[in-house]
Order: structure tokens, then sequence, then C-alpha cells
């Protein structure tokens, strides 16, 4: 059987905020009519364990809600490649931070080795990579509106931190972009 | 209730939320007013919505010492009239066994989540299994009859929440709601529809109150409780008793009493079964699972059908008491049986005996993964070819 199915992780380790980002596309996803299973693995020490949050997004109803084939994995940590490269589908797209995740095994996939962290870091805090990490997600996959992401990221965002969590999401959206021309990343399609 | 959780249970709003908030919303709307626990993985969501929901609706919500008081506290809060419930996990769903024995001897109804994480013993509290099978028919000692719900999605969860109080009520017996860490914790589009649910309410007593018997089954063998303040003379005790409620170790009194008390649930099965057959009418392999196994065979049942062979899912809803004749008649034409369960063969065992003389085989996970549709599909597809 062969549906319109969609799988994206988000790998790192525990504190980094993944599954945050994960629920944040999920809302959009659902807020714009698509069916959407939000799953996640972590471990007891919950900071600095291995922890991915994952989607499976359909039209219709999600039978098996787990991931089993991945058509997008964002790393934010090494400690996440041995659990997910096997998982990807070949043409994956694939975007690694440079600072946390150095290396990456190859093969066949979009590969977009960004600075993710740094973009964060730069911004005033490491803690919003994840929605730098967000923002990069949704402009190289086209997964999800962007006015919906907007959205999404404003409801989950405490007031504190709206301003921050939304340059971060902008800043996401252009990291590519910047980090082409300014010879920055590794962009790697299709090797 | 508050304003976001009416939309959420409104007609047609359809939101993303988790398996645990899927049960609390279910609680509350299901008329629970009294949540006593003790936190832990992969439950504890539960307990944390319920802490801020119930003082909203009135309710009450205690965090108690341990997983023991906690059901004590359950129990307690039933008996004065008040819909309760627990939520636990692991290590804490042994712990609260022998009060769950407890609500069974005294019939006082009540409702009991088990999320199941790994074990045995701390085992893997963040990661999912289906161990407690058994745990929860006969976990607690001596022999009782108890209800057990197995759901398998977020919006099955708030269903079967519904009907774990209502079959409590009108039952007058604890239900537990059995699901594996990985619908607990997973988070899935739903619409909530529990707009058109009447809750089943107690029988209480009435009529004379001289006459009134609190063990005393009448024509359904669910005796009427006696509401405090009502004015009837009741008693409580874990000992075995008769049909006034004081302890007796009279060999008659104690045959009748339970024999009442296990024809019970036998004698509500049409309320109490429920379980669900997909594409079982010509099935050559029919596989038989709950939980997240049961979403992956549901995959695997759509792929071996896409290749032409017949292939079903057999899944109980109501698991204990388990729906048997439903199984015998879901595998009447089936060659082979097949059950993906993580766990080393608990339900296998009770399939074998359902369907006694047909072959069965057990697909078992317990390495805190779940079990995939294509593994399933492998097997089913080997089993149906004849391999």
């Amino acid at each position: 059987m062969q549906d319109a199915r969609i799988e994206i992780r988000i790998g790192g380790t525990g504190g980094q905020g993944l599954i945050l980002s994960a629920k944040i596309l999920a809302d959009a996803l659902a807020a714009g009519g698509k069916h959407v299973a939000q799953s996640q693995t972590y471990e007891p020490t919950s900071r600095g364990g291995y922890c991915n949050a994952d989607l499976v997004i359909s039209d219709g109803e999600v039978d098996f809600p787990i991931t089993t084939a991945l058509d997008q994995l964002v790393l934010l940590d090494r400690l996440a490649i041995k659990p997910s490269w096997p998982l990807l589908k070949p043409g994956a797209l694939v975007i690694a931070d440079t600072r946390l995740c150095p290396e990456l095994p190859a093969g066949n996939y979009r590969r977009y080795h960004l600075p993710l962290s740094r973009t964060a870091l730069e911004l005033g805090s490491e803690r919003v990579t994840n929605i730098v990490a967000l923002g990069a997600l949704v402009a190289l996959s086209n997964i999800c509106d962007r006015k919906r992401i907007e959205q999404a990221v404003r409801a989950e965002t405490p007031r504190g931190f709206l301003d921050l969590n939304m340059d971060a999401l902008k800043a996401g959206y252009a990291v590519h972009v910047q980090a082409a021309a300014g010879n920055n990343a590794e962009v790697n399609v299709g090797t | 209730m508050n304003a976001i959780d009416t939309a959420l249970t409104g007609k047609s709003a359809v939101k993303l939320i988790s398996g645990n908030h899927a049960c609390a919303l279910g609680a509350i709307a299901a008329g629970c007013r009294f949540f006593a626990g003790y936190p832990i993985t992969p439950s504890s969501e539960i307990a944390e919505r319920l802490a801020r929901r119930l003082p909203e609706v009135d309710g009450v919500f205690v965090q108690m010492e341990d997983e023991i008081a906690s059901m004590a506290a359950v129990i307690g809060a039933s008996m004065g009239g008040v819909k309760a419930m627990t939520a636990t996990s692991g290590p804490g769903f042994s712990l609260k066994q022998e009060n769950i024995g407890y609500a069974a001897g005294a019939e006082i109804p009540c409702v009991i989540v088990n999320v199941m994480r790994g074990g045995p013993s701390t085992g893997m509290p963040t990661r999912p299994s289906q161990a407690d099978i058994m745990q929860a028919r006969w976990g607690s000692h001596g022999d009782y009859p108890i209800i057990v719900l197995t759901p398998a999605s977020v919006s099955e969860i708030y269903s079967e929440t519904l009907r774990a109080f209502d079959l409590a009520e009108q039952c007058r017996s604890p239900v537990v709601l059995l699901y594996d860490q990985v619908i607990a914790q997973l988070s899935e589009t739903v619409a909530l529809d529990g707009a058109g649910h009447a809750s089943a309410t107690r029988k209480w007593a009435s009529g004379p109150r001289a006459a009134y018997q609190p063990y005393d089954g009448g024509s359904d063998a669910i005796p009427a409780m006696a509401r405090p303040g009502d004015g009837y003379r009741t008693h409580t005790t874990g000992l075995t008793h008769s049909e006034s409620g004081f302890p007796t170790q009279q060999p008659e009194a104690v045959t009748r009493n339970l024999s009442r008390l296990f024809s019970k649930l036998e004698r509500h099965r049409d309320l109490i079964d429920s379980s669900e057959a997909l594409h079982c009418d010509d099935a050559d392999v029919v596989i038989v699972a709950i939980g997240i196994s049961a979403r992956a065979a549901t995959r695997a049942v759509e792929q071996c059908r896409a290749q032409g062979l017949r292939v079903g899912l057999f899944r109980p809803i109501t698991f204990w008491p388990f729906p048997e004749k439903q199984l015998r008649q879901a595998a009447a034409k089936a060659r082979a049986v097949l059950v993906p369960e993580m766990n080393t063969g608990q339900l296998r065992l009770v399939v074998e005996r359902v369907l006694a003389g047909v072959a069965v085989e057990g697909l078992h996970l317990f390495s805190g993964e779940a079990i995939t549709p294509s593994d399933i599909a492998a097997r089913a597809t080997a089993l149906a070819r004849g391999a």
C-alpha cells in the first residue's frame, strides 16, 4: 500500500528542545489540515542522552505512527547519526549542524551542513538552535507554510522569548543561503 | 472543564494531543472528580494534566506518598461516592496490586491506568512494552475478576477512558486501562467526540433501609452501594464476607458470595466485550495484536492484501475478560495465527488456549522498540504462502 506518507526526524540530545520543535511543526501541519503523528524516543537521563522527535505526516489517517523510512532528517548532535542513518530513504533531505555534528557518513542524500547552533549563539542563546533548525527545515523542505509555522512558534513561546524565537526562525529560513554565500557550509546535493 | 478542553472535545474539533492528555480529558468528561497518584514515567502526563484540570471542575487531585496509598485513596474516594482514578507504570503497578485486589473483592468502582514500559523491575522507564497483560489480570493475590481495556490510538484512549468509568460504575469493578508507552506519549491529530456520551451512574441503595444487604447481588449479580448520608447501614472489608458485608469464613456464605463475584462480569459480557476484526472473513492468516503492535499489524495487513494474500487482524479492545467467542469467529477459516507482541509470549498463551488446534506463532520483541509493519508483513506473508 502506497500512501502519501512523509516522515521527518529531528535528532540530537535531551535538553535541546527537539520535542518542542517537532510539536511546533506538527501543530502547524495539523492547522493546515494534515494528519500528523508525533512521537519521540528519549533516555531516562533526560539531559544529554540521545533523543529524537519524529513526525509522520499524511493526507489521511496515519495507520502506523512511528517512523520507518525518513524523508527528512535534522541532526543536532553526532549521537543521532547511528540510530537515524539506516532509516534514511535514498535522496532524503539531511540538515546537520556543523559544530555539533561535524562529520557525516557518505550516501545519496540532499545534505546541508549548516551553522545552526552558531547562528543561535550569534542571536544570543544556543537554546534557540532548535528553532533555527526548524526554520532551516521549513525553508529547505517546503513542508509547511511559513505563516502557519510562525503562528505555531508564537503559540508555543512564552512572551519573554517571543522576539528571540521569531528571530531564530527567520535566521533559520536564511541560514542555507547565507552559508552558501559566505562559503561557511558544505552544501552537498545528491552525493 | 476550561475553554481549551471544551474546544478539544467539541463535536468537530481536530487537535494534536498525546495519548496521556486524551486520557486526562476522557476522565474529566466521564465525570472523574478524584485522582490520587504518584508520578512515574511514562504515565506522569496524566497526573500533570489532572493536577491542573481537576480543581477547575471542583475535583480533587492528591499526590500521595506512594502508589500503595494512592490506590487506597482512590478506593476511599469511590466509597464516598466520587468517580476516582489513578495512573501509573511499571513498578508502580506492582505496588498497587494489593489494593486492586481489595477493590475487586469489596467491589469498589475505580479506574487504574497502567502505561506499559519495559521491565522487569525498574526496567526501561522511557521505552514501550506490552508485558503487563497477565499482571493486569492476575497481579493481585487470590482469585478475582477484573476488566482490562487495551486502546490502540490517541482517540481510542479517550473513548476507552469514558468506557472504563462506565464499566467500573455499571459492574462495580476496578477497570484497568492498559496501553503502551508509544501511544501514551504519541501525539496524533484527533477529533474527540464525547458530546453524546451519557455517563453511567452507580446502582445506589434504595427502598426500605432495614432490608438493605450491601452484598446482595439482586437480579443482576451487582449489589447496590450505600451512598454515604443516605442512612443505609453498610460494612466494607477485605475479608470474605456474606451479603451483610460482615466478615465470614462460613463455607456456604463464602462460596455463595465468591460465586456471585465471579459470575458478575460473565453475566454482563454484552456490556463489557469489545473487539475489532479487519479482513478476517476469508483470512488464511489471522494476526492477533493490541496497542501499537495492532497499529503495525494494520499496515502489515494492508501490505499483504495488496499482494493478494488473505491476511486479517483481530484486535481485542476489551482484553479481560478475553473476547474468546469473537476470536474463534474471526479465526474460523485461519490456517495459521500470528501474534506480534512486545513481550515473550503473554498474548500468544491466551490465543493458543482459545484456538486450541490452530497453529499459533509468536513474533516477540522485548528490546524496548516497537514491532514494525514490515516485520509483521514478512512473517504473515511466509505463513500465508505456507512456509
